[in-house]
């Protein structure tokens, strides 16, 4: 049962992320004026596409309470493949290829997470460093460079708006739709609030987290290709700790670590966020070693955010034993 | 068959008996695996990876998982680098610059234990969490703090004073060595005979039992973190001093060797469970597995997915081992 | 509904029973826990199901439910046999379970925890919802419980009461024939209750069969046609509940005269100190100025219906929950802190009812967990060594003095005793710190009737020695037997106060019972 206070103060928690971009835009518009220029914004769109498409398969894999962490070296292993073996393929095949190699490394974690039942963060950090080691190798620690169709996907747009942000859009929109609108989104939800109580409801709970490692694994390498034509070339720092920006873009935008609350729009938004301050710090001429120190500082007020609203959220549903006279504290039913 | 495969993954010599099986394994492709000089290069390489993994070992014990302590060893390192370093340091060329140093180093290790605990209690946020958000934001500081320092990646010119430390010796025996006993015994004395030691268990295995009996729970884990922050300090002290230089990279794929040490030795991921002697014979193991593949001649990259497996292996291992001990007791 | 089951059970002639259970037995390891089971439930009627803790209530039910195999006996459903292998068979054969703890979720809405098995699809190859019809069929639902809410509001708006009629709903919309209530009124208020009672009379007319277990008789005797009660393993009794009285009900669920159970009341009676020493505590939405003393030597207990706020005032007494205001004294000192170690170093012991989840680590061993609450007060600091021997010494010394049956102190993990030495573990613990005051709530919870007596008598035990106990029991019965005297409460306020020998088991249900001021 909510009070009014309670209910307004998770309504606030619920909003910081957004309240956290008007104040980081009014912030920069004042500190460098070119911030608000038309081109300027849809820069911000274009770079922030890739971790933006990541991290709605890593929402997923969140509402679930679990958690993917080996997503950047599995961007660096189908960039690697895709760059090194299939350099002249045109960019649908080669997005397609990524996004299937990126399947693949999801579902081998979704074999030792589903599988075995080890803990997803003690796996995935496992495949992190497995894939990112093979991946090396294959690469030789050398460049790798990708071929002119995906190059010329990365730098050519439709309708003036650049062929990421399409992708970006496309995937959030068939994302929103399989959260809201299928029986596989409302389960996730379901498995993240309560599992054993979801298995016991009969929802197929391992093929639907099985699912979900694989559709994480696969929007890895989707979101891999997507950087991949951007940045032309893939150094052996490709993908590096990108788990980071996309686990905390995720939980900016509403997404909890514990599972059951939060969604995809609000996951691309955390990515436009994250990548909007870090375009105002570029604007500014700041000292580039100091933009994960920001990011960092961006997520450390979002996470313990959500750990309040979960604490919160706990209260509310405990037994209501007295009512404090004066305290609206029952919503009246009509019985 | 089964019984013996179960008695086999619960004994505590299960890491003992890999190891002897992986030098095994790859004598006749290394017969140099099996020699006095490769014995001695495994233990001095050893020594700070010790260090480091039984500071986890605190964390792991209370069910959390610190992933930050690498970037903590880097920051501390390159902080500690820039007082001491002759070329433009604060206390260059001062008698007092490798004490300072040192303290230097424990406070940052101190310090960032501190604020990891603290999130970790007070806002309830996952270990895992807070120690990557630490993480990525020490390895920037460290880098971006060495960029107002130097020219290059790394800060050099350090002291001999402090080079001594990490080649350095007493009466034939390193000073790494010293030290890395002196923290294993006061480790493993501080978990099986001290208070704090029970309570750190208690916490791991059931905290809402632990704080109804009197356990000052939310202490208890911020003490776990504050000694693995140690503990990267003095691994970090260790590293500094070998290479000479305060480097932001430090250490950056020691993570894996950690975690996978310590949990493959024997240390529950789940809480409640793990020695002393369990990390020494996990960090003995990988450091042999580490030797072997660069006896083999393998590239960087595949120790690295190597590595990855064996810390997958471990995982699978104590699963496994939870899963045993949970049906017995039935 | 479908109209087919309409007929009461009078208008099939000669007709078997809608749920008929014979013979049922059931072992676990070796041990029986149920002895041959049978009774027949009639289609419209209502059977109710007592039991005490370990009669082999919730083992029969999870049989019915197809959670798990009988080891002999039948089972039929309208006189065709019935085996579920699992809880989705027994629900397609017309059996639903209102459980407890309630299976829904909260982050999702009415009409989709209500849909969740089989979401309807506007078209066969599109693997997306029809919302429209979604709804549709939610809303029927809900009127059919009388339960006027949106079907898209989320579940964790719902009060408890709210959440139980969703249920309900669900199992209706299931087609069920049977619906078993498991102590479905441990949440309710009053008046949520009386819905629901409304609500099962309702499915008696619709046809349908209900099974209600609780341990609060009376509301057994008001629902039930008729009343079967376990012991043991065994049924003891099945009568029509219009020729019981509660007292019989009780007796036949002890098995002996309750008088048998419980140890005699020592001569001397409580001495003239103060033990612990409560003064206005109160915190906003739980508990209202709560005033009470336990003198040295006294036993006092706290009785009340479940959400009447007495395990909060236990949490709050040891420091575990915050409270606005108020003091809590122990010996004549008041308790400056409110944390479990300055209540321990005031001298209180709290054995918790949850021991699983707050009482017990349960991988260790006996020694380990009875030695765990004494740490802290052994050395001047947390790094001094712990001087074991002596420290095992005692431990074991308090071990044997409670009788903990387990082969090995040292190596046996607690998780494999039984429920009784589980809770001997847990009191041993605290005895170890000889403490002033010792609150206990729900001592003898899922604890079988031998190892009970044992721990009445370890109580009265305690109090003979000076310590002022309170304990907080569900069972009436209990209270009834240990406690020199017996505050009730409800809504969080102390609301009657009883002393024996007049002890008044009728009253103090009814003060339970009693809804607060001016509340909905």
């Amino acid at each position: 049962m909510q009070t009014n206070s309670t209910r307004a103060s998770l309504a606030v928690l619920r909003s910081a992320p957004a309240l956290l971009f008007v104040a980081v835009v009014v912030l920069f518009a004042i500190l460098a004026p070119r911030f608000l220029e038309v081109q300027n914004f849809a820069n911000i769109l274009t770079q922030s596409a890739n971790v933006a498409i990541v991290a709605v398969g890593m929402t997923f894999v969140l509402l679930l309470a679990g958690v993917d962490l080996s997503v950047g070296a599995a961007m660096y292993v189908c960039a690697a493949v895709a760059g090194l073996y299939f350099k002249d393929l045109p960019a649908p095949a080669a997005m397609a290829l990524m996004t299937a190699i990126g399947a693949l490394f999801g579902a081998i974690n979704a074999l030792f997470i589903v599988g075995l039942g080890i803990a997803a963060f003690v796996v995935t950090l496992a495949t992190l460093f497995v894939g990112r080691g093979l991946a090396l190798h294959l690469s030789q620690t050398k460049m790798v460079f990708a071929g002119d169709p995906v190059l010329a996907f990365g730098q050519g747009g439709f309708l003036g708006i650049s062929y990421a942000v399409w992708t970006m859009a496309a995937v959030l929109l068939i994302a929103l739709w399989v959260q809201q609108w299928t029986p596989y989104g409302r389960y996730l939800y379901a498995i993240g609030a309560d599992r054993e109580g979801a298995r016991k409801a009969g929802i197929p709970v391992r093929r639907v987290v099985f699912a979900t490692y694989v559709l994480c694994g696969a929007l890895a390498g989707l979101g891999g290709f997507v950087s991949f034509s951007q940045v032309a070339a893939a150094s052996s720092g490709f993908g590096l700790q990108k788990e980071f920006p996309v686990i905390a873009a995720a939980v900016l935008g509403g997404t909890s670590l514990f599972g059951g609350r939060g969604g995809v729009l609000g996951s691309v938004f955390g990515a436009i966020l994250i990548q909007t301050v870090q375009n105002g710090l570029v604007l500014l001429n700041a000292n580039p070693y100091l933009y994960p120190l920001v990011i960092s500082a961006i997520i450390f007020v979002a996470v313990p955010l959500d750990s309040q609203r979960t604490r919160i959220l706990a209260r509310l549903t405990r037994r209501q034993i007295r009512i404090e006279p004066g305290v609206e504290a029952r919503r009246t039913t009509a019985t | 068959m089964w019984r013996f495969l179960r008695r086999l993954l619960t004994s505590e010599y299960l890491v003992l008996l890999l190891t002897a099986l992986y030098v095994l394994c790859l004598w006749p492709f290394a017969p140099e695996i099996v020699s006095a000089q490769t014995a001695l290069e495994v233990i001095m390489a050893m020594l700070p990876l010790l260090l480091l993994a039984i500071g986890q070992t605190f964390v792991l014990i209370v069910a959390g998982i610190d992933l930050s302590i690498t970037s903590t060893m880097a920051f501390s390192s390159v902080v500690a680098a820039a007082l001491m370093t002759g070329d433009g340091g604060y206390l260059a060329g001062s008698p007092l610059a490798v004490p300072v140093a040192l303290v230097a180093f424990l406070l940052i290790g101190l310090a960032v234990g501190y604020a990891n605990g603290l999130c970790v209690v007070r806002f309830g946020m996952p270990s895992f969490m807070v120690t990557l958000v630490a993480q990525t934001f020490l390895s920037g500081a460290a880098i971006w703090f060495t960029s107002l320092h130097s020219t290059s990646v790394s800060i050099g010119d350090l002291p001999a004073a402090f080079s001594v430390i990490g080649r350095g010796g007493v009466a034939g025996i390193p000073y790494a060595l010293l030290l890395c006993l002196v923290v294993a015994f006061a480790a493993h004395w501080l978990l099986s005979r001290t208070t704090l030691g029970r309570w750190l268990y208690a916490v791991g295995n059931n905290p809402r039992a632990a704080t109804v009996s009197g356990v000052p729970t939310g202490r208890v884990i911020i003490i776990a973190f504050v000694l693995a922050g140690l503990c990267a300090a003095l691994a970090s002290i260790v590293y500094t001093s070998r290479l000479e230089t305060g480097t932001p990279v430090l250490g950056q794929r020691v993570l894996l060797d950690v975690i996978g040490a310590a949990v493959i030795g024997g240390v529950s991921l789940f809480g409640g469970r793990g020695k002393i002697s369990w990390v020494i014979l996990g960090v003995l193991f990988l450091s042999v597995v580490d030797k072997g593949l660069q006896l083999l001649g393998l590239s960087q990259s595949i120790v690295f997915a190597v590595k990855g497996g064996v810390i997958l292996l471990a995982a699978i291992i104590d699963a496994l081992r939870s899963r045993i001990l949970v049906r017995v007791a039935a | 509904m479908s109209s087919a089951n309409d007929s009461s059970a009078s208008d099939r002639t000669g007709g078997a029973p809608l749920l008929k259970v014979e013979g049922l037995r059931k072992s676990f390891f070796g041990v029986e826990v149920l002895k041959g089971v049978s009774f027949a439930l009639e289609a419209g009627k209502a059977l109710g199901v007592i039991g005490e803790n370990g009669s082999g209530k919730s083992t029969t039910m999870n049989i019915i439910n197809g959670l798990l195999p009988p080891s002999a006996g039948t089972m039929a459903i309208d006189g065709r046999p019935y085996a579920p292998a699992n809880s989705k068979e027994a629900a397609r054969a017309g059996i639903a379970f209102i459980h407890q703890e309630l299976n829904l979720f909260e982050n999702l809405s009415i009409a989709e925890n209500l849909a969740l098995q089989a979401f309807p699809k506007k078209l066969r190859w599109l693997p997306q919802i029809d919302k429209g019809q979604m709804r549709t069929r939610a809303a029927e639902l809900l009127r059919r419980v009388d339960l006027d809410l949106s079907p898209d509001m989320l579940v964790n708006r719902l009060a408890p009461g709210e959440r139980q009629l969703v249920e309900i709903a669900k199992a209706l919309s299931g087609e069920a024939r049977i619906i078993v209530f498991d102590e479905p009124t441990t949440s309710l208020t009053s008046r949520e209750a009386e819905r629901l009672f409304a609500l099962v009379a309702q499915l008696k007319a619709r046809g349908l069969g209900v099974i209600y277990i609780s341990h609060i008789l009376e509301d057994v005797l008001r629902l039930c046609d008729d009343v079967v009660t376990l012991r043991d393993g065994t049924m003891v009794d099945n009568r029509p509940a219009a020729s019981v009285t509660t007292g019989h009900l009780i007796e036949s669920m002890l098995g002996r005269p309750i008088a048998e159970l419980f140890p005699p009341r020592s001569a001397a009676g409580p001495r003239r100190d103060v033990a612990l020493d409560v003064r206005g505590l109160t915190q906003p939405g739980i508990v209202h100025d709560l005033t009470f003393r336990v003198l040295r030597g006294e036993i006092v207990g706290l009785a009340g219906l479940m959400g009447s706020g007495r395990s909060e005032t236990a949490r709050i007494l040891f420091g575990l929950d915050p409270a606005l205001s108020g003091t809590v004294a122990v010996n004549d000192t008041v308790i400056a802190e409110r944390s479990p170690r300055a209540c321990m170093a005031a001298g209180m012991a709290f054995l918790t009812e949850d021991r699983r989840g707050d009482g017990l680590l349960l991988p260790e061993g006996v020694l380990t967990n009875v030695e765990l609450a004494r740490l802290a007060d052994l050395r001047a600091n947390a790094v001094a060594p712990i001087p074991q021997a002596m420290l095992d010494r005692n431990a074991s010394e308090a071990a044997r003095s409670v009788r903990i049956k387990a082969h090995d102190l040292v190596r046996q993990p607690v998780l494999s005793l039984s429920g009784g030495n589980q809770q001997k573990v847990v009191l041993a613990k605290w005895l170890l710190r000889e403490p002033a005051v010792f609150i206990l709530d729900e001592p003898t919870r899922g604890i079988d009737v031998g190892a009970k007596a044992e721990i009445y008598g370890l109580v009265r035990q305690l109090a003979e020695r000076g310590t002022g106990v309170l304990v907080i029991s569900s069972e009436v019965e209990e209270l009834l037997g240990i406690c020199d005297r017996v505050l009730t409460m409800a809504h969080g306020e102390i609301v009657a106060g009883f002393t024996w020998p007049a002890l008044d088991r009728a009253a103090i249900l009814r003060a339970a019972m009693q809804r607060q001021e001016g509340a909905a």
